[in-house]
C-alpha cells in the first residue's frame, strides 16, 4: 500500500513537472567568497602534493615497483555495454526521477543549517567505516582496516555517535573502501556497464559491490539500525545527504551524447583505479582491443 | 548503503575532466602558433587554468540563485534524442530593490551556468545588478529550445534568437523584480552576441539595452574556428585515430600517476592535480583546448544536421530513436572540422533560404564588422581583451582597437578568458557597465 502511494506520488511529480511553460525555482544560494577562499587553500594543497609527487618520481619511491604503463597498455576507448538498450532506458528514468524528486528534495535539504548537515554526513560516513574495516581485511590491507577501525572508535565515542569527525583532528583522514574494491582486488573485472535504477551509473562489479556492502552493514547491524522501519528512513536520509553533496546534474551538458560521455568517464575512471590497486601484482596481459571493462 | 559514490565519482570526474580539458567547459578556445604569431606558453596555460583564485576580485558572501525554465512559443517539435532540451534554461539572481539588469551570455557551446559565469554573476550581483545568465546560442539546449533555425553559429540569426528569448524571459519575471536599466555582456562568442543584440535592439527598441561589454570576443568566428581546427590537426591528428592516440597518452599518464600515489580512490583534488601533472607541453595544452572546442562542435554539428536534414551523420528519413546508440555517430563527428560543418550543413541551409547569398557573403556576415559603424560611433559599446588572446590575430586585434578606440581595454596577459574574474578585469568591467571607464586605466 505504501509502495503504491509512493509510486502514485512519483507519477504525479513526473507528470506535473513538464507542463508549465514558465517556471522559476530557487536553488541554494551561491557562496563565491567562501568558494574562492576554499580554492586558494586547495591550490596550496595541490602545489604541495605536486612537489611531493615529482620528488617521489625523481627518487623512484612509492608503491610502484612495476615498470610504468605505456600507451599500448591503455584499454580500448570503447566501453563494454551489452545491455545498452536497457541501460539507456534506465538512465532516462533516473534523470526524470532526479529532476522531479531527488534534486528538489536535496536542494530543500541544503537549507538546513550547515552544522546539522555536516553532523548527518559524518554520521553516515562513520557507519560505513565498519564496512571498510571488513573490506580492508578481505583485501588483506590490514593497515587500512586499523585506520578505519580507529576512526570508527574515536568518532563513535569522542565524536558522539559519529556526529563529529574528531579523528580528522588526529590526522586520521577518511579513507573508505567497499566490497566493489575488494572484488577488484580479488581479480574480478568491472564487467558490463550497468545503470542501476534510481542510483546511477555503475558496472556489474560495482553493483555486486553495493549489494555486498549492504549485506555487510546488515549483518553487523550496529546499534540495531538496520532492522525494521527505521532502515528505510535512514536510507532515505543517507541518499538525500549524498545527493546534496554531489554537483552532478543530469543533462546539464545539453548533449545528445551524454550517455556515452558518462559511460566513458565512469568506466575509465574505474579502470585507472584498478591500475593503482593492482600495481604490486604481476602485470596482467590485457586484450586492449576488447571493449573496456570486458 | 554506498551507492551514491557512483554519483560522487561522476561529479568529481566531470569536474576533473573539465579541468583536464580546459578549465572552462565549452568556451571558444584559442588558436596558436604560426596562424597568429601571438601565442605563447603563458597564454596557453592561462587559457587552460583560468585566473588563479588568489587573484580573483572580492566577491559577495552569498548570491541568491534561481533557475528559470521557459518554453518559447516559436520552438519547433523537439527531436526524440533531445527530449531533455525542450525548455530553455537560464539563471537569475535578483536584488530585492529596483536595480539595473545585467544579462550575461556564455561562450561557444557553453551553458549559462559555467564557472566563469558564476564569477561574473558574483561580481555583478555584488555591484548591485540583477543578473540573468544565458547559454550560448551554440549550446545544444539553446539550439533545441530557442533557435528558430536549428542551424547555429550565424552571428545575426543567433543574436536575434537570443534577443527574442530575452524578451520572453523578462516579460515572465515576477512583478516585484524592478528593472531600472538593461545592459548585456558576454565572453568569447557570447561577447560578439552581446554586441549584436545591442545593435538589434537599437532598431527594435524592445529592451532598451543601454551598454554592451564584450569580453575576449572573436572578430571573425569562422577565422578563429578554422585556426582551432588547424590546432586540432597539428596537436591531435586527423580524425578519430588522433583522438584515440591522445586518449591513450592521457590514460597512461593518469594511470601511472595513480600507481605512484598511495591513494587508490580518485577524488576531486586528486584529479585536479592529475590534470595539472599530465598536461606538460604546449602541445598538450593546445590539444586539450582543441579537443574541448571539438567536443562542443560535435554537439552543434549533430543538432544542425538533424534539424536541417542535410544527412551528414543523421539520416533525415529515420532519425535516431531514444534507445539507439550514438557512439558511432559521435566517433564520426569527432573527426569533422568546422569547415565541414560550414560546407555540408551551414552553407547549404542558409544559401537555400537567403536570396543572393554566397558562401563568401555568409562568411562576411559572420564578422563583427557587420556592426562596425555602431562599434565605432556609439559610446555604449566596450570591450576587454588580452594581447595574448589566441583567438585573435594581429590584424584582428588592431581592428578592434581602431574600431573601439578609447573603449577597449587590452591586458598583457590572460590568453583567452584566462583572466576572467581577476581584480583589474572585474573593476574595469564594472566601470564600463557604469559608463565611467577611462582609457588611461588600461595596462
Amino acid at each position: 500500500m505504501r509502495a503504491a502511494l509512493f509510486m502514485g506520488w512519483v507519477a504525479l511529480a513526473l507528470g506535473g513537472c513538464a507542463s508549465q511553460s514558465f517556471s522559476m525555482r530557487g536553488l541554494p544560494p551561491e557562496t563565491p567568497a567562501a568558494d574562492n577562499a576554499a580554492a586558494i587553500k586547495a591550490a596550496a594543497v595541490l602545489a604541495a602534493a605536486q612537489t611531493d609527487a615529482s620528488q617521489r618520481a625523481l627518487n623512484q619511491e612509492g608503491p610502484s615497483t612495476a615498470p610504468p604503463l605505456t600507451a599500448a597498455d591503455a584499454p580500448s576507448m570503447y566501453t563494454y555495454d551489452p545491455w545498452e538498450r536497457v541501460n539507456r532506458f534506465t538512465y532516462r528514468v533516473n534523470a526524470r526521477f532526479d529532476e522531479a524528486v531527488f534534486l528538489p528534495v536535496a536542494n530543500g535539504y541544503r537549507r538546513v543549517p550547515a552544522p546539522i548537515r555536516s553532523g548527518v554526513h559524518n554520521f553516515f560516513e562513520n557507519l560505513s567505516e565498519l564496512d571498510s574495516v571488513v573490506n580492508y581485511a578481505a583485501q588483506l590491507r590490514l593497515g587500512g582496516g586499523a585506520h578505519s577501525l580507529g576512526r570508527f572508535l574515536i568518532n563513535s565515542t569522542l565524536g558522539i555517535g559519529g556526529l563529529f569527525d574528531v579523528a580528522k583532528r588526529f590526522n586520521l583522514e577518511s579513507d573508505l573502501t567497499g566490497f566493489g574494491t575488494t572484488l577488484s582486488k580479488w581479480g574480478m573485472h568491472p564487467g558490463p556497464y550497468f545503470v542501476i535504477p534510481l542510483l546511477g551509473p555503475a558496472t556489474l562489479r560495482d553493483s555486486v559491490g553495493l549489494l555486498g556492502d549492504f549485506g555487510i552493514v546488515y549483518a553487523i547491524d550496529v546499534a540495531q539500525l538496520y532492522r525494521g522501519n527505521k532502515t528505510w528512513a535512514l536510507g532515505v536520509v543517507d541518499a538525500v545527504d549524498q545527493r546534496s553533496n554531489t554537483s552532478f546534474r543530469y543533462y546539464s551538458t545539453g548533449s545528445p551524447f551524454e550517455y556515452e560521455t558518462v559511460r566513458f568517464l565512469y568506466v575509465h575512471k574505474e579502470l585507472i583505479e584498478d591500475e593503482a590497486l593492482h600495481v604490486k601484482d604481476r602485470p596482467k596481459k590485457r586484450d586492449v582491443t576488447a571493449p573496456a571493462g570486458k | 548503503m554506498k551507492w551514491p559514490r557512483t554519483f560522487l565519482a561522476l561529479g568529481s570526474l566531470f569536474f576533473g575532466a573539465t579541468a583536464l580539458a580546459a578549465a572552462q567547459p565549452n568556451t571558444l578556445p584559442p588558436t596558436i602558433g604560426p596562424a597568429t604569431g601571438l601565442a605563447d606558453s603563458a597564454g596557453l596555460r592561462a587559457t587552460v587554468f583560468g585566473t588563479p583564485p588568489q587573484e580573483i576580485a572580492p566577491l559577495p558572501e552569498t548570491v541568491p540563485l534561481q533557475e528559470i525554465n521557459i518554453a518559447l512559443p516559436w520552438t519547433r517539435a523537439v527531436p526524440e534524442v533531445f527530449w531533455f532540451d525542450g525548455r530553455l534554461r537560464v539563471w537569475f539572481s535578483g536584488q530585492d530593490k529596483p536595480a539595473p539588469l545585467a544579462i550575461v551570455i556564455s561562450g561557444f557551446g557553453s551553458d549559462g551556468n559555467t564557472t566563469k559565469i558564476s564569477i561574473l554573476r558574483g561580481a555583478l550581483y555584488g555591484a548591485g545588478y540583477h543578473v540573468l545568465t544565458m547559454p550560448s546560442p551554440t549550446f545544444p539546449g539553446f539550439i533545441v529550445s530557442a533557435s528558430s533555425t536549428g542551424v547555429a553559429a550565424d552571428l545575426r540569426q543567433d543574436s536575434h534568437d537570443l534577443y527574442a528569448a530575452m524578451q520572453q524571459i523578462i516579460a515572465h519575471l515576477p512583478r516585484e523584480i524592478q528593472i531600472t536599466d538593461v545592459d548585456v555582456l558576454g565572453y568569447s562568442l557570447g561577447g560578439a552576441n552581446a554586441a549584436v543584440v545591442k545593435s538589434i535592439d537599437a532598431t527594435e527598441g524592445k529592451l532598451k539595452v543601454h551598454r554592451a561589454v564584450m569580453i575576449n570576443p572573436p572578430v571573425s568566428l569562422f577565422e578563429s574556428v578554422s585556426r582551432l581546427d588547424k590546432l586540432f590537426a597539428i596537436n591531435i591528428g586527423s580524425g578519430d585515430a588522433g583522438v584515440e592516440n591522445l586518449y591513450r597518452r592521457l590514460y597512461t599518464r593518469l594511470a601511472n600517476l595513480y600507481r605512484n600515489s598511495d591513494r587508490v580512490r580518485i577524488d576531486e583534488s586528486d584529479l585536479l592535480s592529475a590534470a595539472a601533472a599530465v598536461l606538460k607541453t604546449d602541445a598538450d595544452f593546445s590539444a586539450a583546448i582543441a579537443l574541448t572546442f571539438r567536443t562542443a562542435l560535435v554537439d552543434m554539428f549533430f543538432a544542425a544536421d538533424l534539424y536541417a536534414g542535410t544527412g551528414v551523420v543523421v539520416n533525415p528519413r529515420s532519425p535516431p530513436r531514444l534507445g539507439d546508440s550514438l557512439e558511432e555517430t559521435a566517433r564520426i563527428l569527432r573527426g569533422k572540422p568546422f569547415s565541414e560543418y560550414f560546407a555540408k550543413v551551414f552553407a547549404p541551409y542558409y544559401l537555400a533560404r537567403r536570396r543572393d547569398s554566397t558562401p563568401e557573403s555568409l562568411r562576411a556576415d559572420n564578422r563583427l564588422d557587420i556592426i562596425s559603424d555602431a562599434l565605432r560611433s556609439n559610446p555604449d559599446y566596450y570591450a576587454q581583451t588580452n594581447s595574448d588572446d589566441l583567438i585573435l590575430d594581429k590584424p584582428e586585434l588592431a581592428w578592434l582597437k581602431a574600431t573601439l578606440g578609447e573603449r577597449i581595454a587590452v591586458y598583457d596577459h590572460g590568453g583567452h578568458l584566462g583572466n576572467i574574474g581577476e581584480r583589474r578585469q572585474i573593476s574595469d568591467m564594472l566601470e564600463m557597465l557604469a559608463g565611467r571607464w577611462q582609457h588611461t586605466a588600461t595596462r
